[in-house]
């Protein structure tokens, strides 16, 4: 019998997941991959699958599901703000692995604005012992732009990029962008905080892609302080030269050995119950 | 009421992850909606969940499901095989029989879902297919799909040094390739179905040789706008939007009907 099995759950029955259960022993901390943008709960190129399966191996119970009114979730007809809605569909993603798993800590995954949600529900939920965000919140330093934009001043080559880009703009305006807009840089520097003061352990990756947003491992440190950055519950990789969502499955085996690496450290794998 | 979705798992040892779309009381009518495969899949599970959504609010059951070695579904991305997937549609379209009780199955699938369902269709008992983009010729499509992923390794956008052909070798867009996947899907020409076809047609260019054989044999050609890029490097993320989709394949369903 497959391992995995396909659950619709929630406090309105709307959320739909897939849960792998390897057997563990109680107690074990589960995994819970939350939506990559709006894609569903299999993820890019099946990265969530891939991912929680290679887990499953290890014997880490996982939970891919989608979030309220994303994938194949439904609404829960509450009228709450989207961030109550996520810290409440985490909380039936908790609860479910809880019953069927027996698991009572939690390590949350997220890309992009999967680890936005991460990162939402971290902030508040006690069973979250953990998270891992991939290309989450990071702001532009000064450090940053001086890295950014000094190189460009000397080279005649990006000066007439930058024109060329400037008059494509007036002939043809580029498309809105619907990107996330991040809360201030202070409020999530001292939800950080906060999250390690609770014990909780925090995994940082960046990925190459995001080269208009971070473009230097250093950046980390200037963005959140030495308070944030440097605490021992906290640890940042930038993956450099992959894109966002880690296309090649090269980057996608690169992703998976650092996530990988870093749970076996912070949250040692659950020895196998007996048989039977 | 339109009952909610449910997931359900089915074939050898519930290998096989679905969604089916129940109707309030009997549904002489099933949709039976065969994926696409690749990133395709990922980019029209929406258009797919609103689909299956709209159809049983018409009174049209409907299953949507992955095969074996994609979406959900059990098996490795490797391992995806022609014959497994034909032999997966038959499974769902009997789960969809023996869950709704219907007596006729009409067949559904875009892309690569269209060619497999028609494929299918002898085996299965499909007594009508709605067809969108399908591809008819494998070895094209094979060509189509190389193209794509060199420009991918070379894409500006994606990386700012190209990748080596070695990183990217042996994949299509994001998903690892066998070569003996690649070798059926070489081998696939379409051949004419002997029950109605229907063809939504969203390619932005006329393809060339048109939708042969199966315009020759009868089927029905209904053009889509605005046109589908399915094969866009900078859309691979982005959910497809076909907003005429649910009212073209309805009309049809209703016609059969």
């Amino acid at each position: 019998m497959m391992a995995e099995r396909a659950f619709r759950f929630g406090r309105a029955r709307h959320l739909v997941g897939i849960a792998g259960l390897p057997p563990v022993a109680h107690g074990a901390v589960g995994v819970i991959m939350l939506n990559t943008g709006l894609m569903h709960r299999v993820g890019p190129f099946r990265l969530h699958v891939d991912l929680t399966r290679r887990l499953n191996a290890l014997g880490y119970p996982t939970l891919r599901f989608d979030l309220s009114t994303m994938g194949d979730s439904g609404a829960s007809a509450e009228a709450d703000s989207r961030e109550q809605q996520i810290r409440a569909d985490v909380a039936d993603a908790m609860a479910l692995l809880g019953s069927q798993a027996g698991c009572t800590r939690f390590v949350l995954i997220g890309l992009c604005r999967g680890a936005q949600s991460a990162h939402i529900a971290a902030c508040t939920e006690p069973g979250v012992a953990g998270a891992i965000f991939l290309d989450g919140y990071i702001y532009r330093t000064a450090g940053f732009k001086l890295r950014h934009y000094l190189p460009r001043l000397l080279s005649p080559a990006r000066w007439r990029g930058f024109f060329a880009r400037k008059l494509r703009q007036v002939v043809a305006p580029e498309e809105t962008s619907f990107g996330s807009v991040y809360p201030p840089r202070g409020q999530v520097r001292g939800e950080l905080a906060a999250m390690l003061a609770r014990g909780l352990k925090l995994y940082f990756v960046y990925s190459g892609g995001i080269g208009e947003q971070l473009n230097h491992a250093r950046q980390f440190r200037e963005c959140y302080g030495h308070g944030v950055a440097g605490h021992p519950a906290l640890r940042m990789d930038l993956l450099d030269g992959t894109d966002h969502t880690y296309t090649l499955v090269c980057d996608r085996e690169r992703l998976f050995d650092h996530v990988e690496g870093w749970l076996r450290q912070q949250f040692p794998p659950p020895k196998t119950a007996p048989a039977g | 009421m339109t009952p909610a979705s449910e997931p359900c798992q089915f074939g050898r040892d519930g290998t096989l992850m679905g969604m089916y779309h129940g109707v309030a009381g009997h549904a002489p009518v099933g949709m039976l909606l065969c994926p696409p495969l690749g990133q395709a899949l990922m980019r029209t599970h929406r258009i797919y969940r609103q689909l299956a959504t709209g159809l049983a609010a018409r009174g049209i059951c409907a299953l949507r499901f992955d095969y074996r070695g994609s979406g959900d579904s059990a098996g490795d991305s490797l391992a995806l095989d022609w014959q497994h997937c034909l032999a997966d549609i038959r499974s769902a379209a009997a789960e969809l029989r023996v869950r709704s009780g219907c007596a006729t199955v009409i067949g559904f699938g875009a892309q690569l879902g269209g060619s497999l369902a028609l494929a299918a269709a002898p085996a299965v008992g499909f007594t009508r297919l709605i067809l969108w983009d399908p591809v008819l010729d494998g070895a094209r499509h094979v060509a189509e799909l190389d193209a794509w992923q060199e420009e991918l390794r070379n894409d500006p956008l994606h990386y700012a040094r190209p990748r080596s052909a070695a990183d990217a070798d042996g994949q299509w867009l994001g998903f690892p390739v066998s070569p003996h996947w690649r070798a059926q899907l070489s081998a696939w020409r379409a051949e004419p179905a002997r029950i109605p076809v229907l063809i939504v047609d969203s390619l932005p260019e006329a393809m060339a040789g048109g939708w042969s054989p199966l315009v020759e044999a009868g089927a029905q050609v209904a053009t889509m706008r605005p046109g589908t890029h399915w094969g866009d490097l900078h859309r691979l993320e982005h959910a497809i939007l076909a907003p005429d989709l649910l009212r073209l394949v309805g009309e049809a369903v209703e016609q059969a009907a």
